[in-house]
């Protein structure tokens, strides 16, 4: 009997990146995942390898443009510990504010593509309207909305001007109040509780399995954050939790990445009351990096980015490998998605805040009379969600 | 906290080489022991496979695995170097760790490492494409 298949992708408007995925079905039930990278193959590893230390980083940034300050701080982490170079406090404080305005950033706009997949286009709006003011903060600090190009190996490119710190304050209190309110609407909400709570359940050992980072590891009980594990720039100087919940479904990432938020926030704030009295350059005068090896990691939002750089001496890198969380969150699907109706695939997909496009697409597939169908992924999980509604009514 | 000379005095002569710096440990073991290794690292030590390198030196082309204590923050970082450039062999660890599946099918297509013991060898990234790309991509360096 043949197999039937629903393809996701690979290219598709909705979302920004393309990855292949086919689903096997049995009926209405997910009997396996087959997935499929390379279809957007950059080559950065490649090109780096022509650029000087600082030019990687302009590179390197431009791998994400939601992770845009992960990738080249876990770049200017690995060339940094090939020789160990400190950098000055006030540029550890300014790395760590706009690494925890990116989380911020990154968890609505996913909170809001969530809202959106299962139905809940109130929440989307929300969600990414509050992620505005985020983003006008980043033009207040570099300059820039995206690609801050704040990165230098030995410090940062820009100072925060003391003059601003009083505003961003302002910001991040409105904000605060602003999520707190999203986050009641969110997780008191009955219909999203029983859409989300059980589905794409992945385990603790699951996780470990596939070398899960981020909070898809920590929504599965793994209590992993480079943040706390390896404290780079200011993390071992300000207060923080690391989020851990043990359910492993779609549900509890969503609570992990809400309350993430907060932290995030928390953060932020201290970093911005240090900057009002921690003086001093933002930059050591760093003229060479010498041959040796370097490995660079930072906890950006979907994960553990790692940076790993070779260099002989030279003003270039002669091997620079990048691993972005993606690449190893993207496997998990093979445990995770093993079950479930097709109608909860959707968001069990987004659930782990990939990098992909068209997670949904029409195509055709045949139902018990033989007969070919069209099916859509977004309307199928939109649909399941109406019908939860209507009979909680 | 961080002292690498538990794991290195169990390992015995089975490391090779090795360069220690704060937090990170780099260590060449043969092809024959890489697998020994990585269960110890994995299983016993609770390490997790962060990720691996393959890169072509003159000394032939090496790999080199990223385990990460996630506990202390150390890296473990094994290298396997394959001398024969033009068919480089050697042992699979995703029976161990199933996280390194993808990375090695990338690293096999990229240098033509052959994987010994790789459940699903075949290529990650240039499995549908359109044009008939041969495989390894980088080994015009090797020519040149």
């Amino acid at each position: 009997m043949d197999k039937n298949v629903i393809p996701v992708g690979p290219y598709h408007p909705l979302l920004e990146e393309a990855e292949y995925f086919t689903l096997q079905v049995d009926g209405e039930t997910v009997v396996d995942i087959d997935l499929e990278i390379g279809w957007m193959h950059r080559g950065h590893e490649f090109i780096s390898e022509s650029k000087t230390f600082t030019q990687s980083l302009y590179l390197v940034e431009r791998i994400c443009g939601i992770c845009s300050t992960s990738h080249p701080l876990a770049a200017v982490h690995a060339m940094e510990d090939v020789d160990n170079i400190e950098i000055p406090l006030r540029a550890r404080y300014i790395r760590t504010l706009v690494g925890e305005l990116e989380r911020i950033h990154s968890h609505l706009l996913w909170l809001g593509l969530a809202g959106h997949f299962i139905g809940y286009d109130t929440l989307w709006m929300w969600a990414w309207k509050y992620r505005e003011p985020v983003l006008q903060m980043f033009e207040i600090i570099s300059g820039n909305r995206n690609h801050y190009g704040m990165m230098r190996v030995g410090g940062v490119a820009k100072d925060v001007d003391p003059s601003k710190v009083n505003k961003l304050f302002e910001v991040m209190d409105e904000i605060e109040k602003k999520i707190e309110m999203i986050a009641k609407a969110a997780t008191d909400d009955p219909v999203l509780k029983s859409r989300l709570k059980g589905v794409g359940v992945l385990t603790k050992k699951d996780a470990i399995d596939f070398c899960a980072v981020g909070p898809t590891a920590r929504a599965s009980g793994v209590p992993i954050d480079v943040r706390k594990d390896e404290p780079t720039d200011a993390y071992d100087l300000v207060d923080f939790k690391i989020i851990v919940t043990e359910n492993g479904d779609v549900f509890d990432k969503t609570v992990v990445r809400l309350l993430e938020t907060f932290e995030s926030i928390k953060i932020c704030k201290q970093c911005l009351e240090k900057l009002k009295t921690v003086n001093g350059g933002i930059r050591n005068n760093v003229k060479e990096i010498s041959p040796g090896e370097g490995i660079g990691r930072y906890e950006a939002p979907r994960g553990e980015v790692f940076h790993y750089v070779r260099t002989d001496g030279t003003n270039r890198p002669v091997r620079h490998k990048v691993r972005a969380p993606s690449y190893v969150n993207i496997p998990t699907f093979k445990a995770s998605c093993k079950g479930i109706p097709v109608a909860d695939a959707l968001i069990t997909l987004a659930a782990v805040d990939p990098c992909y496009c068209c997670t949904e697409r029409s195509l055709k597939i045949r139902d018990k009379n033989n007969e070919p169908y069209k099916i859509n992924l977004l309307n199928l999980s939109r649909e399941k969600t109406e019908q939860l509604r209507r009979q909680m009514k | 906290m961080h002292n690498y000379n538990e794991f290195i005095s169990l390992m015995g002569n089975k490391i090779v080489s090795k360069v220690e710096k704060e937090k990170r440990l780099y260590f060449e073991v043969e092809n024959q022991n890489i697998k020994e290794v990585a269960d110890h690292l994995f299983n016993k030590l609770g390490c997790r496979l962060s990720t691996a390198t393959a890169t072509e030196t003159y000394r032939g082309i090496e790999v080199l695995y990223h385990f990460s204590l996630d506990k202390t923050g150390e890296y473990y970082c094994p290298r396997v170097v394959m001398k024969d450039k033009k068919n480089p062999k050697m042992n699979s660890l995703t029976p161990i760790v199933r996280g390194a599946e993808w990375i090695e099918r990338e690293m096999s297509e990229m240098l033509g490492i052959t994987f010994e013991g790789h459940p699903r060898p075949e290529p990650l990234l240039t499995g549908n494409h359109p044009q008939n790309i041969k495989v390894p991509l980088r080994k015009w360096r090797s020519n040149g």
